[in-house]
């Protein structure tokens, strides 16, 4: 139960991070294009989805490994 | 702080790896386990072995924590018919003697119908193990359903897999070739008259390709979510976001091609159906393939007899053989297997034991003669007494250290893990760069409308900044999978693990094989280890008239001198006694004797005074050698000791003992030095004697007068020299420098301290399978780095080709679906490498096959001709 919990919390703290990293990266890739000024609107939103979708792939394992080894050797100590 | 002793290991199969970093995630989940130590995850076997603290975590931890990571530890589920149980407390302490086994994840017991359903890891725990524990707890357990064999079961799950594969591949493959017969339909030329112009339509292309995505590519996406949701990338991911971008794209630029991702111009239906089948027809090869590099492990475990005939009460019965116990008496007609470990009580027979020694002959077993489980009785009927059964057999040994061998990880198989593991972020970070790139400079500087797909007649077509950044993000990701390095390493090591073990040669692990590839110097233990580590007779010299051999006359020495020996404990009079009953020559009882400590004997035997002893002896007794005293001074320099024969007072001969060269060390030190190895002796001889032997056997360097605690200081002192060293010796004082060199060659007749601390274990004590270790080795080193090389090269090539690198001055593009062909072929030209070492055979037995086998074992002494002259 207590393994269950812990790895709810792991989860939970994790999605925070790297959905933040995604979103800010999404962001960035828009507003880049946008100042270009050259880009179709339908080219930056595609854009935004695919380095969106890679940014979330590559964040994703590096936070859980990090956060869980954060998370259970605070509660170890 | 958990004991040493407080440790146990524990190996169990893992499924659902895939991929180098499928290892390494299972490691991580498993090291994250409290307690859990020297975790190793082998891909070619499917395995995870550890150890672990019992106390603070069981094998259901670690089946959760597998599961959690996208895996699974296989379980299997068995009926027990319990009987003897009467109540609820009865249930309860079956249950509980179940469920302590280490490898049962559940066992429930119904009173009523007297079953207990246990539900267990096949490989862990065994049938025979369960029922000893219901019976230790004082009920009796009978299966009620037999459970498929290990063996079965391992090769049903093969076969679950390559029909599941091989479902796919027709599905996905023949779907596939319409979607590419519909995508080139204005390429057709002559036959666009048998094609129906409807599959070029876009929208039907559409429908063809998603059964494809979401049945057989369905598996990739399942997977590498679950494995994201723990923080784990693998191989299927990879594919998954191939697939998916190719096929999203192509769904929203069939549905709104004005929306600009490139519009009807830029719909990858065909990568995406194309990409799904070559991913999946990778999959069925490598399932198709993978498990026949575990032939040999197969092989010895079919080798296990099912029955054995015991005899109790005077009564044969016919029982299974694990169920056989220490003491239990065997009875073995011909042509039947051995089935459990023993000694010969009754009888006489002839037993092929090649299976586990490579011997060719049968050997010849009699009355106080051990037989080995497994080995099959070839013409006459014994009894044996069972001296080792189940775990403690040597074939369940022999399988053991072949199948720890082929699940531990040389050093290069941990570096080509780490890169793989590792590799999959990489590759999604390069696929960010290579788009970024593409998007905002690539495109604008070099993209020509006019560009064309490599291995392909199409062009590229009118596609928008994000369609072209895309495809080429996307073909790097495809490109790159590295599934064939994670396989390079462990399917090679396996194979060679396997074959060394068809020869009689164990290696210990993984990393032994490697060591040994790199091997410059061998050090050889003298006694026991290149002689036969007992003296013999080697020379008989006869005082003769007229300097004619006579070899009645060597006869009669060696007769009298044994009939006065015959008494004496000394180990060179043991020796002569045994060289007269080898030419089978009759032993009277002497007439007289007496012992002459620290000189000889005398004997009167039928009539004639004989004296056995030293020169001293004979001076003493003024007995005149001066004829023979050059062939004695001959004898000595070659390391054998001389006894001088008188017969009534005269001096009639000389008798050589000598420790003697096993048969094949001449042959193997000369073609350990073909290979340009150094070849060292070493031993506690004076150095006249060693230098004798070495001069015999063709040793290059002798290290004499070395003190058994030192042999160990003399393989550092090699090695301080720059040299790696093999050390093969066979006794307790050979174990410090066997732990000592590189790889520790133990002997097969050697002691079990030896065998333990060695890295490589002969079966048989020839030394010519010190070449055979060698040369596998070799082989498998040899067969690891080709197989690395054609993981790398597709990977080094592929990528920047399809990162667009060339495409500035070329024009021409990776398309997803070659690129995924690539892949294939890259994981599948591993596996066939590798398999190539199925036809390996050391050079000592492709000798053998050339002679037909026909060489007869010389144990046979035979007096020297040698006489005075």
């Amino acid at each position: 139960m207590e393994t269950e919990n812990l790895d709810k919390e792991i989860a939970r703290k994790s999605a925070i991070v790297y959905l933040a990293i995604t979103a800010i990266m999404a962001l960035l890739f828009f507003v880049v294009t946008g100042l270009m000024g050259t880009y179709p609107m339908v080219a930056r939103i595609g854009g935004v989805m695919w380095i969106s979708l890679l940014t979330l792939i590559v964040s994703m394992p590096l936070v859980i490994t990090s956060m869980k080894k954060r998370i259970k050797g605070t509660k170890r100590n | 702080m958990t004991k040493l002793e407080d440790q146990r290991s524990i190996s169990f199969p893992v499924q659902g790896m895939t991929c180098a970093s499928c290892v390494s995630h299972v490691e991580s989940a498993l090291m994250e386990l409290p307690g859990v130590s020297d975790v190793v995850v082998n891909l070619g076997t499917n395995k995870a072995s550890l150890n672990f603290d019992p106390t603070l975590v069981n094998v259901t931890d670690f089946q959760k924590a597998v599961s959690n990571s996208g895996y699974t530890v296989p379980t299997q589920e068995m009926n027990l018919h319990v009987s003897g149980m009467t109540c609820a407390s009865c249930v309860d302490h079956v249950e509980r003697a179940l469920n302590e086994l280490p490898g049962v994840t559940s066992a429930s017991v119904n009173l009523g119908l007297e079953k207990a359903r246990v539900q267990y890891i096949p490989e862990v725990v065994t049938a025979s193990q369960m029922k000893r524990a219901v019976r230790d707890v004082g009920y009796e357990a009978v299966e009620q359903d037999t459970a498929v064999d290990n063996l079965d079961r391992e090769r049903k799950v093969r076969e679950d897999e390559i029909r599941r594969q091989g479902r796919n591949l027709i599905i996905a493959g023949t779907i596939g070739v319409l979607v590419m017969i519909g995508t080139f339909y204005d390429m057709l030329g002559p036959f666009q008259s048998i094609v129906p112009k409807f599959l070029s339509y876009k929208w039907v292309l559409g429908l063809l390709t998603t059964p494809i995505v979401f049945g057989p590519g369905r598996q990739f996406f399942v997977n590498s979510w679950r494995g994201l949701k723990h923080g784990v990338t693998d191989m299927n991911l990879l594919y998954a976001t191939g697939i998916g971008a190719s096929y999203g794209i192509a769904v929203i630029n069939t549905l709104f091609p004005n929306a600009g991702f490139g519009g009807e111009g830029a719909t990858f239906f065909e990568s995406a159906a194309l990409l799904t089948a070559f991913i999946v027809l990778g999959r069925w090869l490598e399932a198709l393939t993978r498990g026949r590099t575990s032939e040999a492990i197969r092989k010895l475990m079919k080798l296990q007899p099912k029955v054995a005939n015991i005899i109790r009460d005077g009564h044969e019965i016919t029982i299974p053989a694990d169920e056989v116990e220490t003491g239990d008496l065997i009875a073995v007609r011909p042509g039947e297997s051995i089935p459990v470990d023993g000694m010969v009580q009754d009888g006489y027979s002839a037993v092929d034991e090649s299976m586990l020694t490579g011997e060719s002959l049968p050997v010849e077993k009699k009355a106080g003669d051990a037989v080995i489980g497994g080995t099959i009785n070839k013409t006459g009927a014994f009894k044996f007494v069972a001296t080792k059964v189940g775990k403690d057999s040597a074939l369940a040994q022999i399988i053991k250290l072949v199948e720890d061998a082929q699940a531990s990880k040389a050093p290069i198989q941990k570096l080509a893990d780490w890169v793989a593991g590792h590799f999959i972020l990489g590759v999604h970070l390069l696929a960010v760069l290579v788009f970024i790139f593409w998007f905002f400079i690539g495109y604008d500087l070099f993209f020509d409308a006019g560009s064309r797909f490599i291995l392909s007649p199409f062009a590229l077509g009118d596609i928008g900044v994000f369609g072209f950044s895309l495809l080429l993000s996307v073909t790097v990701l495809v490109i790159s999978c590295p599934c064939a390095v994670g396989l390079a390493t462990p399917s090679a090591m396996m194979a060679g693990t396997g074959k060394a073990a068809e020869f009689g040669v164990l290696f210990k692990g993984a990393e032994a094989i490697e060591k040994a590839s790199k091997i410059q110097t061998i050090v050889f233990d003298k006694t026991g280890t290149l002689t036969k580590g007992e003296p013999s007779v080697t020379d008989i010299v006869t005082s003769l008239e007229n300097n004619v051999p006579n070899k009645n006359q060597q006869m009669k020495i060696l007769r009298f001198t044994a009939i006065a020996e015959q008494n004496s404990e000394h180990p060179l009079g043991e020796a002569i006694v045994r060289g007269a009953n080898t030419n089978d020559l009759e032993l009277s009882a002497p007439e007289w004797f007496n012992s002459i400590p620290g000189h000889g004997v005398e004997a009167k035997i039928e009539g004639v005074a004989v004296l056995v002893g030293n020169r001293k002896l004979m001076s003493e007794r003024s007995i005149d050698f001066r004829t023979l005293m050059s062939q004695a001074e001959k004898l000595e320099t070659e390391g054998k000791t001389v006894m001088f024969v008188a017969l009534d007072g005269q001096p009639a001969g000389l008798i050589a003992v000598a420790d003697t060269l096993k048969e094949t060390s001449v042959e193997a030190i000369r073609r350990l030095r073909q290979m340009k190895l150094e070849t060292v002796m070493i031993t506690g001889d004076n150095r006249r004697t060693a230098e004798a032997i070495a001069r015999q056997v063709g040793i290059d360097q002798v290290l004499a007068e070395v003190l058994p605690q030192d042999k160990a200081e003399e393989v550092k002192k090699l090695q301080a020299l720059g040299k790696r060293v093999a050390m093969v010796g066979d006794g307790v004082n050979d174990a410090p420098a066997l732990a000592q060199a590189e790889v520790g060659i133990a002997i097969g007749s050697g002691t079990d301290v030896a065998k333990e601390t060695g890295d490589v274990i002969l079966i048989k004590s020839d030394l010519n399978d010190v070449i055979v270790a060698l040369e596998v080795a070799r082989a498998t080193m040899n067969k690891v780095k080709q197989n690395l090389f054609w993981a790398f090269i597709y990977n080094t090539l592929g990528i920047p080709l399809a990162a667009g690198f060339l495409y500035p001055a070329l024009r021409l593009v990776v398309s997803p679906e070659v690129a995924s062909a690539f892949m294939a072929i890259s994981s599948v030209s591993v596996t066939l490498n590798t398999l190539l070492l199925k036809g390996f055979s050391p050079s000592t037995q492709r000798k053998v096959k050339r002679t037909g086998r026909d060489t007869v074992a010389a144990n046979q002494f035979s007096a020297s001709t040698t006489s005075s002259d």
